[in-house]
């Protein structure tokens, strides 16, 4: 047998669904062709990628629309999703960006052109009037950057809120109002993901006392492992000593993960 | 005593309006349905919303189920639209990049956890029509004739391209192992896994 004539044989081999005779001549042109038993060896080798498990937060999201289903609400929940699939034009869609993040986007670009006539025209004037004007130029583009992360971190989707996050890192000035949603997504969203990419997105902020606080009292709530962690990883490099206590009660608590256990007395050690 | 009901039951239940039959059918499916999104996108967040959004169609349009209909087949006919549909949807302007690294079990030795990981990116780059032949027939136990149905297509046609996807990967396999550059950027991983940390 040739490799050209073996093509929809190897697949049924495969799938055990050869006869006998068939499955024996299979076998034996995979010994004699490396290319094809190779081809074989790897089929039953994609066993080794183990089935991933979702997290828990998919199956409140099913439970919940369950609920809406079962307590009638699922007729208007149907409706307004079917309204929000109806193409919108684009001036209504500027109007109602909040919902759509695209819009925002159109937004930065629109204020980016703004600034660009300003300081075009500014060149006839004074170096100090066009300075100004470039710096509320500045000021406006993040401020809609600013509202762009905020209003991507509510959204529903996983996802929509990683692409928040990862808005928030490109704000010129760190912003109370961006690290308060940051700290709250850090603590209360439902993918761990999503936590962990807030928890990256803070420690920029980090320097800063009441952020260190805050970040030391999720280490005391938070019952993600990955969270801890990560967390025990943050506080370490910034050498905060604050941590220590909270560390201690982790070597004692018994139903703390044996990973985080281990972090945290490496953590100690570092500290100390 | 649900537990023992068939697919078509359940399904034909939810249809007269039980909802809370659907619950058995996402015991059922939602892992098979994350782990088969999984493969594709590589994206763990994207693959939750859309085995959300495959629930969530099969409740919004329960009265197009026909009993006579295998379910598992309809089902995955949802899931496939689904992913088409949030394809389309994605926006061009989003620089989202998905985290490729696979979870590799804690309890494999290293030569696995290795060849595990090589297998993993090389899967990542093969085409994606025939990544997802190669997941419906390895993954999620269907037989080449409901991927023929699902796709459209011959059964001799998802025989033969079963085999090109393996060729494929075995050329991607071979590639990584010599050491070529990944294609994409950001397949490794910026956090960790959940499977690393259990």
């Amino acid at each position: 047998m040739k490799c050209e004539e073996i093509g929809e044989l190897l697949s049924d081999y495969l799938q055990g669904r050869l006869r006998a005779d068939q499955a024996a001549e299979v076998e034996k042109h995979l010994t004699e062709c490396a290319g094809c038993g190779e081809e074989a060896t790897l089929w039953k080798k994609l066993a080794l990628l183990p089935e991933e498990q979702p997290s828990p937060a998919m199956e409140s999201r099913f439970k919940a629309m369950i609920e809406n289903y079962q307590e009638g609400r699922w007729e208007k929940t149907n409706l307004a999703s079917e309204k929000s699939k109806v193409p919108v034009p684009m001036l209504w869609g500027l109007g109602n960006w909040r919902q759509l993040p695209a819009a925002g986007i159109v937004w930065a670009v629109l204020f980016l052109a703004c600034g660009y006539f300003i300081g075009k025209h500014a060149d006839r004037g004074s170096d100090a009037a066009a300075q100004a004007q470039l710096n509320e130029m500045r000021q406006e583009l993040g401020a809609t950057r600013q509202m762009v992360a905020l209003s991507m971190l509510q959204q529903q989707s996983a996802s929509q809120r990683l692409e928040g996050v990862s808005w928030t890192t490109r704000l010129p000035e760190p912003d109370p109002k961006v690290m308060g949603a940051l700290m709250h997504t850090v603590r209360f969203d439902n993918s761990v993901d999503v936590r962990l990419a807030a928890l990256d997105a803070l420690s920029r902020y980090a320097d800063r006392p009441e952020v260190r606080r805050d970040l030391v009292d999720v280490l005391q709530t938070t019952q993600s492992p990955m969270v801890q962690v990560a967390l025990i990883d943050l506080l370490v490099d910034l050498h905060d000593k604050s941590a220590v206590p909270q560390f201690r009660k982790f070597q004692q608590d018994p139903n703390v993960n044996p990973t985080v256990k281990k972090r945290v007395d490496w953590g100690i050690q570092q500290l100390n | 005593m649900t537990n023992s009901l068939s697919d078509e039951d359940l399904m034909s239940q939810v249809r007269s309006g039980v909802g809370e039959m659907l619950g058995v059918l996402f015991e059922r499916y939602h892992v098979p349905l994350f782990n088969f999104y999984l493969k594709l996108t590589g994206d763990r967040p994207v693959s939750e919303d859309l085995v959300q959004e495959v629930f969530f169609r099969i409740l919004k349009y329960r009265h197009s189920y026909r009993a006579d209909t295998p379910f598992r087949a309809w089902m995955y006919q949802i899931a496939r639209n689904a992913r088409m549909d949030w394809l389309r949807k994605r926006r061009p302007e989003s620089n989202w990049e998905p985290d490729m690294s696979p979870a590799v079990a804690p309890v494999d030795t290293a030569q696995q956890s290795q060849e595990a990981l090589l297998l993993h990116s090389a899967l990542m780059r093969i085409s994606e029509d025939k990544r997802e032949v190669l997941v419906l027939s390895r993954f999620q136990d269907l037989k080449y004739e409901e991927i023929a149905q699902l796709l459209g297509c011959e059964v001799g046609t998802v025989k033969t391209r079963v085999h090109r996807a393996l060729q494929e990967l075995r050329q991607a396999f071979h590639e990584l192992q010599s050491g070529k550059p990944l294609r994409g950027k950001g397949q490794q991983g910026a956090w960790p896994t959940p499977g690393s940390v259990q």
